[in-house]
């Protein structure tokens, strides 16, 4: 039934745009995650330095993140325009929350006794968080990145109603050519590809984090 | 020379101090247990040493200097550290664990790896384990590691808060006598944590016996706080085998040893009967020199002497090093009541229960 509305003909002739819609879709994300994790990791060291700030901090990260997307681009759009800034904003909101609580968490996680033999040992705090708590607290960072990712690539396709989309592009598009091959073709295309998209950004990171943290696969192994 | 001096250390909302004006002096070159039951302060003392606890009130000098003249975090990397959890850092190798203090020192790579193949050999590692991560090793293995790691940079104080209480009875004996064996090469000072007074009593030159809001009860030798307890307290900490208890600090080299009811290969029956009536027994033994054959029951010895007599060996062999615990445990448990001590296969002599008890009264 769908192969009958799908247009491998109209694939065959748009390779470059998927391609290039693909990249931004990809560019969009990575931009975000970035920006979400400096700030995050920011916020989470000060919750280390003053814990009190902690309850104020996730309950801000909270309410953006649960403004729903279109309403947050809606809002921004009178200020910043239908630009790439727009996009981001919205998209980095988002990953606050999870980034926040996970880098926290790991930190937290880390085994007091570990903590005050590294102190009996004569680390610095600055040594002890740079050298001890964050390496120890990256299996923990990483998921919630994994998670920003994830999370971020499923919202990137929203932003094509403020004309930024990556693969969104295609599947706002298509939606408008609905009863057609060739608009059916691009939701389908769209819809996949985010999905891939996804799961080779997740998988990429779940390889990132073997890489980093050879002692966790030694600790599961045992 | 490590002194505290009228030291108090009060923990907000806590109530009463956890240790009140205490004072004490700890020599360089000895181990010195801090013991007493839970809530006592012990812990509280060790760490306000290294500073982990800053005191309320009074003074801690190291050889002279208070320790609150530098910053908390040089003053550490001068002090070896040792915890119950041990507090290995997963991320790490062995090596790179047991290298922490010389690389936070700034030490050059060849001279950490000399220094991680020297310390891999004091704590008895095999060196392939300095690639592994610490959730490879036993618990024994890792509070190995503990020990080496708080030793890398040669501090000449080691403190050790409950180092051998998460190991079973067997590895925490064997990591005992390691520590002893190490001491002997090394001569630090160390200050050691623990509620086990068999711990303390084997461990410590001297034993610090607290008490509640580290109330110093008494500080002495193993032997004389055994012999002589200072009060009721402690008297009552040791426990009722006290007098077994110091058995374990004298070795049978201590005592002077009995020859025995032992008689020359192929002597008479008269003989062999002379012999057990000097020492009142109903067995007697066969030997050469300080060559010791066997023993057998008074009624084997027939008129022909000890000539065709089938010997039973000496199962227990003791040596001048074995504790007069030692000593006890053979002559209650053997048929023949007393402990034969050889060095190697040279027979010395016999301890028997009345040179025990001399010893214990005496």
């Amino acid at each position: 039934m769908i192969l009958a509305f799908f247009s491998w003909e109209w694939v065959f002739d748009h390779l470059d745009d998927i391609w290039d819609r693909t990249m931004e879709h990809l560019l969009l994300t990575v931009i975000a995650v970035f920006f979400g994790f400096l700030i995050s990791f920011g916020l989470s060291i000060t919750v280390l330095r003053n814990r009190r700030l902690f309850a104020p901090i996730t309950a801000f990260t909270g309410v953006l993140y649960t403004i729903p997307s279109l309403a947050l681009f809606a809002l921004l759009v009178p200020i910043t325009g239908l630009s790439v800034l727009t996009a981001e904003i919205g998209l980095i909101s988002y990953t606050l929350l999870i980034l926040v609580r996970n880098t926290v968490a790991g930190i937290d996680g880390v085994p007091m006794p570990v903590l005050e033999a590294a102190a009996g040992m004569g680390y610095t705090r600055r040594q002890l968080l740079w050298r001890v708590q964050l390496p120890l607290a990256l299996p923990v960072i990483i998921a919630g990145v994994r998670i920003a990712a994830v999370t971020t690539i499923g919202l990137v396709t929203v932003t094509a109603l403020i004309g930024q989309g990556g693969l969104g592009f295609f599947i706002l598009r298509g939606l408008s050519l609905l009863f057609s091959p060739v608009g059916t073709t691009q939701i389908v295309v769209g819809v996949v590809l985010s999905v891939v998209l996804a799961l080779v950004v997740d998988l990429a990171l779940v390889g990132t984090q073997r890489a980093l943290t050879p002692w966790a696969k030694a600790k599961e192994a045992v | 020379m490590i002194e505290l001096i009228d030291v108090s250390k009060s923990f907000p909302g806590g109530g009463s101090p956890a240790v009140e004006n205490l004072s004490l002096e700890i020599k360089d070159g000895e181990i010195v247990v801090l013991v007493g039951p839970s809530g006592c302060g012990k812990t509280t003392t060790l760490k306000m040493i290294n500073r982990l606890i800053e005191p309320t009130s009074g003074t801690i000098t190291i050889s002279g200097e208070p320790v609150d003249t530098v910053p908390a975090h040089q003053l550490r990397r001068r002090i070896g550290y040792v915890i119950q959890q041990v507090g290995l850092f997963p991320h790490k190798t062995v090596g790179e664990n047991i290298a922490t203090v010389p690389e936070l020192l700034g030490w050059s790579d060849g001279d950490i790896e000399a220094r991680l193949n020297q310390l891999a050999d004091a704590v008895q590692l095999e060196p392939e384990f300095l690639d592994r991560y610490p959730s490879e090793l036993s618990g024994g293995q890792q509070q190995r590691v503990g020990v080496a790691r708080a030793l890398a940079a040669d501090p000449p104080i080691l403190l050790m808060d409950e180092p051998f209480a998460a190991v079973d009875p067997i590895v925490r004996a064997h990591l005992q006598d390691e520590l002893l064996a190490l001491q002997d090469r090394v001569h630090k000072t160390m200050v050691i944590v623990t509620h086990d007074i068999e711990e303390a009593i084997k461990l410590g030159d001297r034993i610090a016996i607290l008490s509640d809001g580290g109330q110093l009860e008494q500080y002495a030798p193993p032997n004389e706080i055994l012999r002589e307890p200072a009060n009721l307290f402690v008297a009552n900490f040791l426990g009722t085998d006290r007098g077994i208890k110091r058995l374990s600090l004298i070795p049978v080299s201590a005592i002077e040893l009995d020859r025995g009811p032992v008689v020359a290969r192929g002597a008479s029956e008269a003989e062999t009967l002379e012999a057990m009536a000097a020492y009142g027994t109903d067995w007697f033994a066969v030997g050469q020199g300080t060559e010791l054959d066997g023993w057998a029951p008074a009624a084997d010895v027939g008129p022909d002497g000890v000539h065709e007599v089938r010997l039973e060996p000496f199962r227990t062999r003791l040596t001048p090093d074995s504790t007069l615990k030692d000593a006890l445990d053979a002559v209650v448990s053997s048929h023949t009541s007393v402990a034969a001590i050889f060095n190697g296969d040279e027979f010395l002599g016999m301890v028997t229960a009345d040179a025990i008890r001399d010893e214990i009264l005496r």
